[in-house]
């Protein structure tokens, strides 16, 4: 890439991250504009496209599989009869609904897909809401994030946490001695911000109504078979990598989705044409763009290029290190997609610790994973950075685009402002406690 | 999340300007063209990862001009591409910093005296492009010391530069005959000769070339030390480039072969413009650009051959004025001979 190219690549980037944050333009427009902008320059082709694609880890996938089975159980009102169900736990309570909500997202995302939780966790959430007569927007942004902090909870709740644990030949029981415990503490900033965040919610007390009953689910056999489906898709993407000939979650995700489709047509429930029309592509659109975007931002190689200068820098103070990997990767994932990100400065860290000779030069390669335990804590700082400062804005991870998009579909747009409401202090008091659990790890290990 | 007719019928038509612009674009692109030629093109320079300062290799004179063999062959790529040698920037690199350097492309190509080992070109997922230099591992030992052979060598304490595989080969070598050793580990070149000569170690280690430069430049206390015959180790030093570009890799090891054929057909520095307008010789009229010359399959100039050997010289050449008789170190060809001459030097046809 040329320098001009480089130049190109960033004033649009830019550019399209401003239309994005003063909502000039609609975001999927505007993503689509720098694409195309890209391409034009001769910046992007179609091998960068399927790079991006590549690098986009089956997110597309994962999501058009959850969202076409959120989709198809839409009409069994099964949503309706589980948001109610989940209502009466509450007691009418906003502090137990919170609570329970950020519980739920958390157990499921460490192991499931986040953007693929909130997908199928949405309709219900919308439905308590409207129940206890509060805006949803707020505990949809909550969901998101919660998701996205729980990505922390295993090796394989987020990509960036898988991508830098293989790196660094961390197995998940490892990862669950020295890492997870970052992830608890962040769900607990995050529950401890909620007074703060969506205090109306949290002091709300409804009192419900005694005859609350769960709405009957309409084709309760049908819906079964559904719920059958999309069970044995989790239960894929659980042990998929396991089996003989490997399914990765986002063939999961569409086998499920496959399959989903295959027992609406076969019941005659709905024509496929409906089902597929109101899956929600604008997103799907928007998040392929920003990937092919990052794609663009990250070829032009600049992030690598910091090696040398953070040796010249730091020297061998890898405590300072850590903490500037972890608020770069933060503040980098804001507005970037934390996987190409981690991956750019991954490369980064390892050619840092080669250049300062504390490691061999093979510790470049991918097969290297012999990391002397003392040097943990570094690539601990790139996951808590990668996996929560995309908390902060409502591009900084995919969980929070497909939260938006719900919204949006839902007649309440959230604009890139609002979202920063919710998601800065909650990024900035997560971050501040991974620089703390990293400094803390430096002293045990 | 229901949209309505009139919304998909306008994403459907930003999607499909998108897909056309897309198409557009790639039909647009020039289909020889890699990243870094067309990034060279447009920069007018080529990068070069050189050694931080080895005479011979690279190192800067009291002016602060740098020459050597590594410098060379970059102004021979220089020459290829821009057509001219001065367009070139060479990059002083730490050993530890070479593979950052060239896998973050800030040299376009790597040379630093980078060994040829199936590790490196598999793991790293580069590309070396031939072999420069052939060397091998060996020892500089004090001139009236007792150490003789590499087997007088046990026990012995061994002064090394770290991040080479000079570290792992004295580790294998020493082991598989049950000899023990010390290792005094040096940052840099320098530091390590250094340390030898303060007396740190009782042998120093490295390529047999750099160490054959060290006993005849480094001045009193090395001068006259002797390297031990044999090696312990190959290591054939050549140009790295990155994986994903062979047209680049194509013009980097043509340009090495150009240097290597110029030699052999007796094409110098001094008479290559001249020959190539007397010979009747139709294959080295070619070879020196008469059209059609080599230079369209790489997407270069027919006379780029011609430009290279004009800049720097043929390959013996460049090897006299650096390593050579006409250089301080004097050194003997060795494997660097041309293969007619029983050396290993040997370029494919260009034809």
């Amino acid at each position: 890439m040329t320098e001009l190219q480089q130049t190109v690549t960033f004033a649009v980037f830019a550019a399209v991250v401003l239309c994005i944050t003063t909502s000039w333009l609609d975001m999927a427009v505007a993503a689509l504009l720098g694409v195309s902008a890209l391409t034009l320059f001769g910046i992007f082709d179609h091998q960068d496209i399927l790079e991006a694609a590549r690098n986009s880890d089956g997110s597309l996938a994962l999501l058009f599989g959850g969202m076409v089975m959120a989709r198809v159980l839409e009409p069994t009102k099964i949503f309706d009869h589980l948001g109610t169900r989940f209502l009466r736990l509450t007691k009418g309570s906003g502090k137990r609904f919170l609570l329970g909500l950020v519980a739920l997202v958390s157990t499921l995302c460490a192991f499931l897909p986040n953007a693929t939780t909130v997908v199928l966790l949405a309709p219900v959430i919308v439905r308590i809401c409207r129940q206890l007569g509060v805006d949803f927007v707020g505990p949809m942004v909550l969901t998101a994030i919660a998701s996205n902090s729980a990505g922390m909870l295993t090796l394989v709740g987020d990509p960036a946490t898988f991508m830098v644990g293989s790196a660094v030949g961390l197995s998940f029981n490892r990862y669950l001695l020295t890492m997870s415990l970052g992830g608890i503490l962040a769900l607990l900033v995050l529950m401890a911000l909620l007074p703060l965040l969506v205090g109306e919610i949290w002091r709300l007390r409804r009192e419900l109504p005694g005859d609350l009953v769960p709405e009957p689910v309409r084709w309760p056999r049908l819906c079964g078979v559904l719920l059958s489906v999309l069970a044995g898709m989790i239960g894929l993407f659980l042990v998929g990598d396991g089996l003989p000939n490997p399914i990765v979650p986002p063939a999961a995700s569409i086998i499920g989705a496959s399959v989903a489709l295959l027992v609406v047509h076969g019941a005659r429930m709905e024509p496929i044409t409906d089902v597929v029309r109101d899956v929600d592509w604008k997103t799907l659109l928007f998040l392929f763009c920003m990937f092919c975007l990052v794609q663009a931002v990250v070829k032009t190689g600049l992030v690598e290029r910091f090696s040398t200068s953070m040796v010249e820098t730091f020297g061998t103070r890898i405590a300072v290190v850590a903490i500037v990997v972890l608020v770069g990767v933060g503040v980098g994932s804001t507005i970037i997609a934390n996987i190409p990100l981690v991956a750019a400065v991954l490369f980064l860290v390892k050619s840092y610790f080669v250049i300062a000779e504390l490691v061999p030069e093979e510790a470049l390669t991918r097969s290297f994973i012999a990391w002397p335990e003392a040097y943990l804590p570094v690539f601990a700082a790139m996951m808590f950075g990668g996996t929560l400062g995309g908390n902060a804005t409502v591009i900084g991870a995919s969980a929070n685009v497909v939260s938006a998009g719900i919204c949006a579909a839902q007649g309440r747009p959230i604009s890139f402002f609002r979202f920063m409401r919710y998601g800065v202090p909650v990024t900035l008091a997560q971050l501040v406690l991974g620089t703390l659990y990293v400094q803390a790890m430096f002293l045990i290990l | 999340m229901v949209m309505d007719r009139r919304c998909r019928i306008r994403w459907a038509t930003v999607a499909l300007w998108a897909a056309l612009v897309a198409v557009v674009g790639e039909g647009a692109r020039p289909a020889l063209a890699g990243d870094t030629l067309e990034r060279v093109r447009s920069t007018g320079v080529v990068r070069c990862g050189v050694h931080n300062g080895l005479v011979g290799f690279a190192a800067p004179s009291e002016e602060g001009r740098w020459s050597g063999m590594e410098v060379d062959f970059c102004r021979a790529v220089a020459a290829a591409v821009l057509g001219n040698a001065d367009k070139t920037v060479l990059v002083p690199t730490l050993a530890s910093a070479r593979f950052p350097l060239l896998k973050s492309r800030q040299v376009d190509v790597l040379l630093r005296r980078t060994t040829w080992t199936l590790g490196r070109e598999a793991a790293f997922e580069v590309h070396f492009a031939g072999i420069l230099f052939y060397d091998g591992q060996s020892f500089l030992v004090p001139r009236e010391g007792p150490v003789r052979a590499v087997e007088d060598l046990d026990g012995a304490t061994i002064c090394l530069v770290k991040g080479t595989t000079h570290e792992r080969h004295l580790a294998d070598h020493f082991r598989a005959r049950g000899m023990a050793y010390r290792l005094a580990m040096a940052d840099s070149h320098s530091a390590a000769v250094e340390a030898y000569r303060r007396g740190e170690c009782t042998a120093l280690t490295g390529d047999a070339s750099a160490l054959a430069l060290v006993a005849s430049t480094s001045g009193p206390g090395i001068a006259g030390d002797r390297v031990l015959p044999g090696f312990i180790a190959k290591e054939p030093l050549g140009p790295v480039v990155n994986r994903g570009d062979e047209e680049w890799l194509t013009i980097v090891r043509w340009v090495l072969f150009a240097l290597i054929e110029a030699e052999e057909r007796g094409v110098t520095r001094e008479r290559a413009r001249e020959l190539r307008a007397a010979t009747r010789d139709p294959g080295l009229a070619a070879f020196l650009g008469e059209p059609p010359g080599p230079g369209k399959s790489l997407g270069l100039a027919d006379d780029w051959v011609l430009r290279v050997v004009e800049s720097v010289g043929n390959y013996g050449e460049i090897f006299a004025r650096h390593l050579g008789a006409e250089s301080p170190a004097h050194l003997e060809r060795g494997l660097n001979r041309l293969w007619r001459d029983g050396g290993l030097l040997y370029a494919p046809p260009f034809r």
